[in-house]
């Protein structure tokens, strides 16, 4: 096992890692800095790859990746919570053991459904694409089992920090471009996400728990 | 079986016999000295043994042979694994057979004799502790298990010895995720098998939050100086085993005097940081209601499976 | 020549955003909207003669220029009504003219990105195209700004942002299969479909299903559509008619070129199983919801989920008469979803609310609203001659054709639930006691009455269209 294969690992593992501690710590804080972990995690991924296959365009993903994912968008969201009296920690729907032997399931579950990658790909990237699947799953659960509107809005960065790993992963060589569009994106939509907050705390709502009027 | 090897099984055995109240002792100094105390010398927990030896036997009226009985089976499991561990050394005696769900089993059995015995109490705070301590038995024991199957992912073999001999002689397989997931996993599991902060406060007599406490309340004289033996053992044993995990660097890799002499004074050298290591982790944490034990040791368990996985995937 | 499509949205959104918001404003968001359409003909008549238009990341293919023609047809007829809703708006101190403006520039960036959707060649494009859908209408579903609203376009941007990140990995995976399989250009349709037996099959089986799920969130399919009724429902009833009306057959369109590649991939069957379990899936979700409901907004809004699920039904037979139906089906129920949409918005504001208790007797008392409410329900439910009769006639057809007794029979009595569930619903709107009649301005009533007359000519004649139709088809087929 190369040291390259073996750092390659770890920071995918980190990215994962990231996402269970976002499922299992309830304060709002702790979220926000393994999210930035992962930021960092994957911004490393993508150097580690930049500089195994000499590529220039894949250093400067990384690099728009720290700035992005691991700087801007923590740094956003912690001014969020900064604004938002009363929310310290999470409000959990499936309490945390559950969650994370949920996480443990769903992590199972990406190791079967990324085979088919696994055996296309193969080598020391195309192995970890596992770990990537069980981050977006992992994000997905966030997403349903939090209540709080920053819980939802970190199940989403982690569904699609783990895409990212994969694409990271899989398509090395991938048009840089579309690496750019998906990291910018993701900023475009939290800024989005966020302008929606400030005009829902504008129309007096402080929590989406008094979000119910809309159903069936 | 030879002489050697024996003789190797009786050295680690006196380590672990005179090292496990020195290493309970040194850890609540360091805590003392940080909590601005002066703190008893380092010794204290073998002058408390000796003291206690020499005192009278008292018993609860309704109990029957398991009270007496459990404290002499918690001291024959942990002096069991003592002797067949690799803890100084990767020759000790049986090493072929040393099994490392084995030789959790084997520590497990002395923690069900001793929550047997406050079962048999009769008492209310014996049979709370019973229930407390096997509630977080039952949640350590799958997260042992899976951190045990990561570890072994490598070699296809959960051999002990051979695990630790795979460390010593490829660095690398230390820092794969794989092993680093199923050590970090390791960690809780220690800290809650051993009774520690955040899982359990050793050093409180609170009636409400006390584990482990409310398990030997009852015993008194020689059968409490035995039980406090036996559980200085046992830390003894896991933080030698994680240390070795970690870093079995200075482990006696054959049976010469010299190597294994070296073998002792790493592995007690290695355990003396570890001890201080958890001692600073313990000053600057609180217990963790009872109630949230069970996120910490999911925590546990979901970092030794993401361990297997990952192991899996590296394979 | 295909960017041309965007020049006008593009210059009618700039002046909205720059210039102080007056009605002259949102009448060039209809002029931008004709023009639209306009063109659209003119792709049409280009490809019919000569084959599809430009190359690379940007094609017009008969399936493009048919869904220009929808986009164009739907957005004129919204764009007409934002007129006068603004006006009232701005009127009645509702909306500030900066947030009139905002609304014009959005409504006109969002026809531009449907039309980026169904002109790209290019999966990073499609999917570029149709996540500006989404940010776009965040703010347009949310345009009321009040808590319910917001509630809504929360729930809408976090559910489709979710779908589009699915859609993403998805296009990695297929962008992965081509590029194992040496395809020069791995992110574009035409070298995908036209190297699609090449590509390794369990990759793009699961690049597939991803990518089915992701663009069917936006298409209102299982299981992620529950943002749609409360997104319907809170924007204001020209987004509502863009959204159910363009939007979700923007996205079915991608998921028809999808197939595509997976059936030269993968050949028929898994796609066809996938596409029926979810269409079907839809079905019954839809009619489940439909039966019980109790608003008219939210009533138009699961049927149009019924009408999706339809449509994913008959993709997923596949075959040139089961997808020219497809087809028929995405510009009749466009025009008459829009319709409806839009009536219900007049319904709203002639009545303050669209609750279906509350609206009895809506014909005699409002003949013109409730008249065009009543057309346009016979138009949805499929009755002749609307062309939604024809076009739900064809895709039964289709799947009786191509063996499948049982998807048709499935299809049959979900639609006969649901049209017993929407007469009731109808009758109890439409019919009761009298009072006087106010009538609604003619302004109102005659775009929505032109369009009704269009869904009704479609479905009689299908003149011009039934060539272009069954090339587009061809072009999926």
């Amino acid at each position: 096992m190369t040291t390259f294969a073996n750092a390659l690992a770890s920071a995918a593992v980190v990215v994962t890692v990231a996402a269970v501690v976002v499922l299992w710590r309830r304060r709002l804080r702790s979220i926000l800095v393994a999210l930035s972990i992962q930021g960092v995690a994957l911004a490393a991924l993508a150097t580690l790859l930049g500089a195994h296959e000499h590529d220039g365009g894949l250093l400067a993903v990384a690099l728009l990746v720290l700035l992005v994912k691991a700087l801007l968008i923590p740094g956003l969201l912690a001014r969020v919570i900064a604004a938002t009296p009363g929310a310290r920690e999470t409000d959990p729907l499936v309490n945390v053991p559950a969650s994370l032997v949920i996480a443990g399931l769903l992590t199972l579950v990406a190791f079967v459904a990324a085979r088919p990658i696994v055996a296309l790909v193969g080598g020391p990237t195309g192995r970890l694409v596992p770990l990537g699947l069980a981050t977006v799953l992992i994000g997905f659960f966030v997403m349903v089992a939090r209540r709080r509107a920053l819980s939802q809005i970190a199940g989403l960065l982690l569904v699609d920090n783990g895409i990212a790993l994969v694409a990271f992963l899989v398509t090395s060589g991938v048009p840089v471009i579309v690496e750019l569009g998906s990291s910018l994106d993701v900023l475009f939509g939290v800024v989005v996400l966020r302008l929606l907050l400030a005009r829902l705390t504008a129309a007096g709502v402080r929590d989406l728990d008094q979000l119910r009027s809309l159903h069936d | 079986m030879n002489l050697a090897s024996l003789l190797t099984g009786a050295t680690q055995l006196a380590l672990v016999v005179l090292g496990g109240p020195l290493l309970l002792g040194l850890m609540r100094t360091v805590r003392s000295r940080l909590e601005g105390r002066d703190g008893p010398p380092v010794s204290q927990p073998w002058r408390d043994i000796a003291k206690l030896a020499h005192k009278q036997r008292t018993r609860p009226n309704e109990s029957s042979w398991i009270f007496p009985a459990a404290p002499l089976v918690l001291v024959a499991t942990a002096a069991t694994v003592a002797v067949l561990a690799p803890l100084a050394t990767l020759t000790p005696p049986l090493s072929a057979s040393t099994d490392f769900i084995a030789v959790i089993f084997v520590l497990l059995v002395g923690s069900v004799s001793l929550a047997l015995a406050a079962l048999d109490t009769g008492t209310a705070f014996g049979g709370m502790g019973a229930s407390r301590a096997l509630t977080i038995g039952a949640l350590v024991e799958p997260a042992l298990l899976v951190a045990v199957l990561a570890l072994s992912l490598p070699l296809h073999s959960t051999n002990l010895i051979a695990i630790v001999a795979e460390g010593s002689a490829h660095a690398s397989v230390l820092v794969g995720p794989s092993h680093l997931l199923a050590l970090g996993s390791f960690v809780v599991v220690i800290l809650a098998e051993s009774g520690r902060l955040p899982v359990d406060n050793p050093s409180t007599h609170l009636e409400l939050t006390m584990i482990y406490e409310a398990l030997i309340l009852e015993y008194s004289g020689p059968d409490l100086a035995l039980v406090t033996l036996g559980e200085s053992m046992r830390l003894a044993i896991w933080f030698g085993l994680f240390v070795n995990l970690v870093a079995p660097w200075g482990i006696a890799t054959h049976a010469g005097a010299l190597a294994i002499l070296l073998g002792v004074l790493a592995v007690a050298l290695k355990v003396a940081l570890a001890g201080v290591a958890v001692a600073l982790f313990e000053v600057t944490t609180a217990k963790l209601r009872l109630f949230r034990l069970p996120e910490l040791l999911a925590g546990g368990f979901i970092l030794a499976l993401l361990g297997v996985v990952t192991g899996a995937v590296m394979r | 020549m295909v960017y041309l499509l965007f020049l006008a949205p593009i210059v009618a959104g700039f002046v909205a955003l720059v210039a102080t918001w007056q009605p002259a404003v949102a009448w060039l968001g209809t002029a931008s909207s004709a023009v639209v359409l306009v063109l659209g003909v003119g792709f049409a008549v280009r490809v019919e003669s000569s084959g599809p238009v430009g190359g690379g990341v940007l094609r017009v293919d008969a399936l493009s220029a048919f869904m220009v023609i929808v986009i164009g047809a739907v957005s004129l007829l919204a764009t007409v009504r934002s007129v006068s809703y603004l006006t009232e708006e701005v009127a009645s101190g509702h909306s500030t003219r900066r947030h009139a403006a905002l609304y014009s520039t959005l409504v006109q960036g969002f026809i531009a990105a449907m039309l980026l959707a169904v002109a790209a060649n290019n999966l990073g494009v499609l999917w570029v195209a149709i996540e500006a859908t989404t940010v776009v209408t965040t703010f347009l579903v949310g345009h009321h700004r009040t808590p319910a609203a917001l509630e809504a376009s929360w729930k809408y941007i976090i559910i489709c942002s979710v779908g589009i990140a699915v859609a993403f990995l998805g296009t990695a995976v297929l962008y992965l299969a081509g590029v194992h399989a040496g395809v020069a250009n791995p992110l574009d349709f035409t070298s995908l479909a036209a190297h699609a037996a090449t590509l390794n099959a369990p990759v793009v089986r699961l690049a597939f299903t991803l990518l089915v799920l992701g663009y069917g969130t936006k298409a209102g399919l299982v299981p992620l559509f529950s943002w749609l009724p409360d997104a319907h429902g809170q924007a204001p009833a020209p987004v509502s008619a863009l959204m159910s009306g363009v939007l979700l057959s923007v996205a079915l369109s991608a998921i028809l070129r999808l197939r595509v590649i997976a059936v030269g991939a993968l050949g028929p069957s898994f796609p066809r199983v996938l596409l029926l379990t979810i269409g079907v899936a839809t079905l019954l979700v839809a009619a489940s919801m439909l039966l019980a409901q109790r608003d008219l907004k939210r009533l138009l809004a699961y049927s149009t989920m019924e009408h999706m699920g339809i449509m994913t039904v008959a993709a997923g037979v596949g075959g040139p008469l089961a997808l020219s139906g497809v087809l028929l089906h995405i510009l009749g129920h466009g025009l008459v979803k829009g319709v409806l949409f839009l009536d219900a918005g007049e319904v709203l504001r002639l009545e303050g609310t669209t609750r279906i208790e509350a609206l009895r007797g809506l014909l005699s008392r409002r003949p013109a609203v409730g008249a065009l409410l009543a057309l346009g329900l016979a138009g949805l439910l499929g009755l002749p001659p609307f062309s939604i009769f024809v076009s739900e006639l064809t895709m039964l057809r289709a799947e009786a054709g191509a063996g499948l007794w049982w998807v048709a029979a499935i299809v049959l009595v979900v639609l006969a639930v649901i049209l017993a569930a929407i007469l009731a619903h109808a009758r109890t709107m439409l019919f009761g006691p009298s009072e006087t009649a106010t009538t609604s301005p003619v302004s109102l009533s005659a775009p929505l009455g032109l369009a009704l007359g269009a869904a009704v000519w479609l479905g009689i004649v299908a003149w011009p269209l039934a060539h272009l139709i069954t090339l587009a088809a061809k072009v999926v087929a």
